[in-house]
């Protein structure tokens, strides 16, 4: 019964990471255009960056952008650990703290996103 | 899976024995190793990003300092950024695929498809990169 269960969540953390992961070349293509490309330096300045995050759409996409992706890298690392040798207990431990970091890291994103949001823009 | 079986008893270090291990294995290992480069650029991304709360003058001096580097050396690393999120993005797409039970019986054929398409986008990307640092063709 356990077996299966993992079984079953392993199919399905490996199914959700395919489908972010396919997600992320959507929103990677558009980030790379956006954010380093249409403003003719490899990277946004403050200004472009504030006017940018203004705009409600531009605003949830980069969050989500930022759920996303930071999912996707946190549950391959896990993947990863979870395909090497040690004990089964430390995976489970390793995969706990990896996913309290993820968790951490989208709370930080969202309120950091917030604050720059509220940031006036310099004339 | 066979490989990745023989992968768990050997440990990570075998990701390093590509010799008589065949594409597979080197497209497995190289997709691991390409997203950890990934992850930790990932978060030096957001390091960068925090300081926008630090101000106008501040970011705006980061964003300057970490675009070119000493003696351009940060171009070269963005480069070879680009070269790793490519190749990850390509071998990903191919493994989404076969998540969804598509071209399981031709991984080989549809590795290289997916990495050439890869390569040239990636070519296509670096052309329009080298216009901002006063490299024209």
């Amino acid at each position: 019964m356990g077996a299966k269960t993992e079984m079953r969540y392993g199919s399905l953390s490996r199914f959700f990471q395919a489908i972010t992961g396919l997600f992320i070349i959507f929103f990677l293509g558009v980030h790379l255009f956006a954010a380093h490309i249409n403003f003719g330096h490899p990277v946004a300045f403050f200004n472009s960056v504030l006017l940018q995050l203004r705009d409600p759409w531009w605003f949830a996409f980069f969050l989500i952008f930022v759920y996303v992706i930071t999912y996707h890298g946190i549950n391959g690392l896990k993947n990863l650990i979870d395909d090497t040798s040690i004990s089964v207990r430390a995976k489970r431990r390793i995969g706990i703290i990896l996913y309290i970091i993820y968790f951490i890291t989208i709370i930080y994103g969202t309120i950091l996103t917030i604050l720059v949001v509220q940031i006036p823009v310099p004339s | 899976m066979v490989e990745a079986n023989k992968e768990i008893k050997e440990g990570i270090w075998s990701w390093a024995k590509f010799l008589r291990k065949g594409i597979g294995y080197f497209a497995f290992a190289l997709h691991r190793l390409t997203g950890i480069v990934i992850l930790f650029y990932l978060y030096l991304h957001y390091t960068v990003l925090s300081n926008l709360l630090r101000g106008q003058a501040s970011y705006n001096a980061i964003v300057r300092s970490i675009t070119y580097g000493p003696y351009d050396s940060f171009l070269v690393l963005d480069f070879l950024l680009a070269l790793v999120i490519f190749y990850h993005g390509a071998n990903g797409v191919r493994l989404a695929l076969n998540e969804f039970g598509i071209g399981l019986n031709h991984n080989k054929a549809l590795f290289y498809t997916f990495e050439i398409i890869a390569m040239i986008l990636l070519g296509i990307f670096d052309y329009y990169a080298l216009q901002f640092v006063g490299v024209g063709f």
